[in-house]
Order: C-alpha cells, then sequence, then structure tokens
C-alpha cells in the first residue's frame, strides 16, 4: 500500500518552505510598517457564510458537515471571514481597523484533473473607512508589498465598480444583465448580437473599450453626460489618479467589473509581465455592502482590501534568484568525545544557542573522517568536539 | 512577441488570408511540405502556431498565444476564459442533431427518452437535451460519428453540418440546429486590457479588413 495526498494536495519540503517564508515575512514586514494586525480566521465556516457575498458559488467550495449535518465548507477568502469576525466578535472597537492574515485558502475546481486545491493569501483589509485617502492607502500598501519583493514591471489594472454600473444603468432591465456579462467577459461579439438601439450600442461598445492610459480614460467617460453622483465618483477616481501619480504603471480600465455586485467601488488587479506571459499576483477592491450582511442589526461599514497570491508570486520570483536556493546550514556540529561527554555536549551546544546560533548534535558515533565528509556536505563551518568536563575542541573541517 | 494561434484544418486558410490583408504573413504554414510548427512574419513583428482547433482556445487562455482563430462550436463546447472580439464570417456551419433518413423522427422532441446520441460535442449535447428535459445517453465519439446510427449504436448523432453532404451520402438527414458557427477572433483577456502588443492596434486593423472583404 502507498500512501499518496489527495489528487491537488501537494507537499512543501523544507525548501520550498524557505522560500515561501521569504515572501511572506517580507510581505508581513511592510504591513506593519503601514500598522496592519495580523488576524486569524477558522479554515472551516458555514457555508451561508462564505457565500453571503454573492461572489462564491458552493461547486467551487471544498464542503464538510457537522455533528448537526449543518453544511461547512473550506474558506476559499479570506475577506468573508474576517467581515464576519469583524461586526460580530469586534463589536465596538473604534475604526478604522486595520488588519491582515496570512492564510491557506481552499478551491474546488471541476473540470481539470489534479489541479491545485490548496494555496496561500496574504493580504489585508482596511474597516471603516471610505473615500479617497483609505482607497489611496491600500493601493500604495499593495505598491510597498510588490516592491519589497523586488519585483519590477508590475503593473495596476483599476477599475470602479461604481461608476460602470451606474453607466450600465442606461440599459433596460432585461439586457442590462446581458450587457454587463458580455463587458465582464469582454465578448464584443455577444454585445453586438443583442438587439439594442444604435446609440446604445454604440455606448455598448465603448464601455467595452474603456481603459487606457488614466487620464485619457478619465477624459472619455468625462464626456459623457453624466449625473451629479456620476460627476462625484469620477472626480474622486481623478483625485485618486493624481495621489498616485507616477508611483507605479497604471492602466485605468472601466470594463473591470465583475458579473456580480460584489465591489461598491474600487475593482483592481496587480499582474506582471513574465516570459511565460501575463501573470495576476493579486486582487482587491473595495466591498462597502458585504459587512453589513454579516452586522446583526445590518448596520453599513465600508471596507476595502486586496489578496496576494504567495504560489504565483513564488512562481515570478523563482527565477530571478532573489529566493534562498539552499535551506539555511547549522553553524555549528557538536560532537560528544565518548558517552561520558553526552550531558557536557548538550550543554556545550544550550550556550552556543544562546549566542542565535543554529547548532546540531551529532547523533551517531562515527570516525573523525565521516564527521568531516559530514560537515563539507551540510555546509556546517565549525565542529566542537567537547569533553566529559566540558571543554570543547574547536576545528573547522578540511576543505 | 504578438503571438497568434491558428487552426489546423478547414480554418486555416481563411485565417491566413485574413492575417495576410494586414501585412502578417503566416502561408508558410500552407506550403504542403510544411512541418513547422511556428511561424515568423517576414517584418518580425508577429509570430504564430498551428495548432489542433480544439487546443487554440487553451493556448489563449493561458496567454501564451495572445490572438487565436477558432470555431464558434469549439468555443461553446470547451468554454475557455478567452474574449471574443470579432465574427470572422468564415467557416460557417451549424451543430445539428441527425438521425437515419429511414427513422420515424422528425424533431430531437419525438426521440424516446434514454436513447444514445452519438458526438464529439458531448458539453453542447449533453446541455441541449438537458434543455429539452429529455433525459438521453451521450457516447463520446472522436470521428465518424455517422457510424453510430449506420450502426445501430447510437438513436442519433450531434455534429457538425456545412453542406450537409456527409450527411446525404451516408443515408442521414439533419433534424434540429443547436446553432450555428463561423470562425471567432479570440483574444487572452488580461493581454487585451493592457494593450500587450498593439493588441489594440492589431484587433481594429482586423476589424476594418473584414468590414471592406
Amino acid at each position: 500500500m502507498i500512501y499518496q495526498p489527495p489528487s491537488g494536495a501537494r507537499d512543501l519540503l523544507p525548501l520550498d518552505v524557505a522560500q515561501k517564508c521569504w515572501i511572506e515575512q517580507r510581505l508581513q514586514q511592510v504591513f506593519n510598517c503601514w500598522s496592519y494586525q495580523r488576524i486569524i480566521t477558522p479554515t472551516l465556516e458555514r457555508l451561508d457564510t462564505l457565500m453571503a457575498g454573492g461572489a462564491i458559488q458552493p461547486e467551487t467550495v471544498i464542503q464538510l458537515r457537522d455533528a448537526e449535518e449543518a453544511i461547512l465548507g473550506l474558506r476559499p477568502e479570506l475577506t468573508a471571514s474576517i467581515a464576519r469576525a469583524a461586526v460580530t466578535r469586534m463589536a465596538g472597537v473604534t475604526y478604522p481597523q486595520r488588519l491582515y492574515y496570512n492564510a491557506n485558502i481552499f478551491r474546488q475546481t471541476q473540470d481539470s484533473y489534479s489541479s491545485q486545491q490548496e494555496f496561500f493569501q496574504a493580504g489585508v483589509e482596511l474597516l471603516g473607512c471610505s473615500g479617497l485617502l483609505a482607497d489611496a492607502e491600500i493601493l500604495l500598501l499593495l505598491a510597498d508589498c510588490l516592491d519589497s519583493l523586488g519585483l519590477q514591471r508590475w503593473h495596476l489594472i483599476l477599475g470602479e465598480a461604481e461608476l460602470t454600473r451606474s453607466l450600465l444603468a442606461d440599459f433596460p432591465l432585461p439586457l442590462r444583465e446581458q450587457v454587463r456579462h458580455s463587458i465582464a467577459q469582454l465578448d464584443r461579439v455577444a454585445l453586438e448580437a443583442l438587439s439594442l438601439s444604435p446609440q446604445l450600442q454604440q455606448r455598448a461598445l465603448f464601455l467595452l473599450d474603456l481603459r487606457g492610459k488614466p487620464g485619457d480614460v478619465l477624459q472619455r467617460v468625462g464626456g459623457l453626460d453624466l449625473a451629479p453622483a456620476q460627476r462625484l465618483v469620477l472626480n474622486n477616481l481623478k483625485s485618486l489618479v493624481e495621489v498616485l501619480g507616477e508611483r507605479f504603471s497604471l492602466t485605468l480600465d472601466l470594463s473591470l467589473i465583475q458579473t456580480f455586485d460584489y465591489y461598491t467601488g474600487l475593482v483592481f488587479e496587480a499582474v506582471i509581465d513574465t516570459e511565460s506571459g501575463v501573470q495576476v499576483l493579486g486582487k482587491g477592491g473595495r466591498y462597502d455592502q458585504l459587512l453589513s450582511l454579516y452586522h446583526p442589526q445590518g448596520q453599513l461599514v465600508p471596507g476595502i482590501g486586496f489578496a496576494l497570491n504567495i504560489e504565483d508570486l513564488h512562481q515570478v520570483l523563482l527565477p530571478t534568484a532573489q529566493l534562498p536556493q539552499q535551506t539555511p546550514a547549522s553553524d555549528w556540529l557538536v560532537v560528544p568525545e565518548d558517552e561520558q561527554a553526552i550531558s557536557a555536549a548538550f550543554t556545550y551546544a544550550q550556550h552556543l544557542r544562546a549566542e542565535a546560533k543554529r547548532v546540531e548534535i551529532d547523533l551517531v558515533p562515527r570516525t573523525t573522517e565521516s564527521i568531516w565528509e559530514y560537515a563539507r556536505q551540510h555546509r556546517i563551518p565549525q565542529i566542537a568536539w567537547v569533553s566529559a568536563d566540558g571543554s570543547p575542541r574547536i576545528i573547522a573541517p578540511p576543505a | 512577441m504578438l503571438t497568434i494561434a491558428l487552426p489546423k484544418g478547414a480554418l486555416l486558410k481563411d485565417s491566413i488570408r485574413l492575417l495576410k490583408s494586414i501585412g502578417l504573413d503566416f502561408s508558410g504554414f500552407l506550403e504542403p511540405a510544411n512541418r513547422q510548427l511556428q511561424v515568423f512574419d517576414a517584418t518580425g513583428t508577429a509570430k504564430a502556431f498551428l495548432v489542433r482547433t480544439q487546443d487554440v482556445p487553451v493556448y489563449v487562455e493561458y496567454g501564451q498565444a495572445q490572438l487565436g482563430v477558432v470555431g464558434y462550436d469549439v468555443l461553446r463546447e470547451k468554454q475557455p476564459q478567452v474574449a471574443q472580439l470579432m465574427d470572422l464570417r468564415f467557416g460557417r456551419c451549424r451543430l445539428s442533431v441527425a438521425v437515419k433518413q429511414s427513422s420515424s423522427y422528425r424533431s430531437a422532441l419525438e426521440l424516446p427518452a434514454h436513447s444514445r446520441v452519438a458526438s464529439k460535442f458531448t458539453y453542447c449535447a449533453h446541455a441541449y437535451f438537458r434543455d429539452l428535459d429529455l433525459p438521453v445517453e451521450i457516447i463520446p465519439l472522436y470521428g465518424s460519428v455517422e457510424l453510430g446510427p449506420i450502426t445501430g449504436m447510437s438513436a442519433a448523432i450531434v455534429d457538425l453540418v456545412s453542406t450537409g453532404q456527409t450527411l446525404r451520402e451516408n443515408g442521414l438527414v439533419e433534424l434540429d440546429v443547436l446553432f450555428e458557427s463561423t470562425a471567432r477572433l479570440i483574444a487572452h483577456p488580461l493581454s487585451y486590457r493592457l494593450d500587450s502588443y498593439r493588441l489594440h492596434h492589431w484587433v481594429e486593423q482586423l476589424r476594418s479588413a473584414t468590414v471592406t472583404t
């Protein structure tokens, strides 16, 4: 009998872990510098908690049942859990709440064989604040995260779900969902096949390709006949683009929308151009309705956040040789001279560890030559032979 | 470099003609002795690779090709996450239900419940009969689907029909049309959003070339 992991599961061996930690530690350092606090929520949630926001389909969640037959799911993302925890468990806290996480998520994939099911994400949620400052903080924090990893040529695609939704309100109701769906999927052929008046047809095609350099796009939208509320959103977007300045490469894309109502303001994707094509590194957006769904009194609490995909970052960083190429070696190998020296060897090793050294005890009685060989293979620079009286003989293995 | 996935088979000639009209020449693929999988255009702007028609949307979905030409039938069957930018209006055909000429069925709805239906398009066939609320057994085949009813293995087939000649020659008759299909220009959504390799420019060129022909 050979025990295999379930298809789609993977083991992370020590070098994988060292590389993953390299990424996570840099991100956590940035989160800490921006004064975000770590939150840990359960891996398992009730399925209805996970699905409340409308962005998660049940068939994409790995499901289980608890003892009372309630349907549970392995979390496919963190925002639902954090929203639930924030409004129910952290009642009475003052806003803003700045929270970050570093956790595993799970996705059920139907159609492809043995595709990955467990992923890791690091991200933030900024709760209780809306407006230009909060939006700018999140985007600049995202930029800081990607810069801390030494990534070059990354790029932000930025949309405004509220503005796009309001521009879609001109379409008659039975067709509006199809127009929105076609724009979200960039399906121009379907859009052209809808029975729309020439004027609305033109508007739909305008929205489908409403992207490019921020200044150009703002100007194109500004040329439309906008209501005061739309004008306000547009002006906020303009101010945000000014605040961001030349900090990173930015495409404004007002066709970047979902087919469901989840995001209520900014929506964005950080992408990078690699040799194997363009790749998404993380996504986020503003969700001002979500927390009220979990709040006992339905109170509105605005929120914005993003999640970075650790595997995607890992894959992009791997060829750059920034990641550790080896697991860290021990600084010392401590060898008891004989059986009487064991206790002294442990004491001496502990004394070295107090100086924050990596110390390993030699566990196998063997010849001096084979100890040297072992130390060379494991890149251990110093060996201490300890005698029963506790005195060490310190030797570097001969090259 | 701008990379285009082109389908082997019926759509290749028209695809190459269209790309040539905007200055991207991949006619190397049409030479009878060609065994190359990848051809660069003479100006060094773009390259194309030649793959099975079902694989075109795969390369485009994963972003190894930014553009591709593929039949709408393949998009309906595989449901890839790609941007459908243009109806190229060649390669016209339809996905239809067909039965033996000698059978009494004159509509798919007349097929008895739990009939066997042979098809290369199992996803489309399954969805069609599910929407008709008619339970059938779909038998996947990979070629010469017409043999299904001839041998008696299946009561009907769901297959592509262009002129109908193959059906007639094999004593089959077309009943219902699931949908009409033509060649489509598809793009990798993220590359399209980022306008990588001036994608938008090339798509607009193709659009005006299609309008004038």
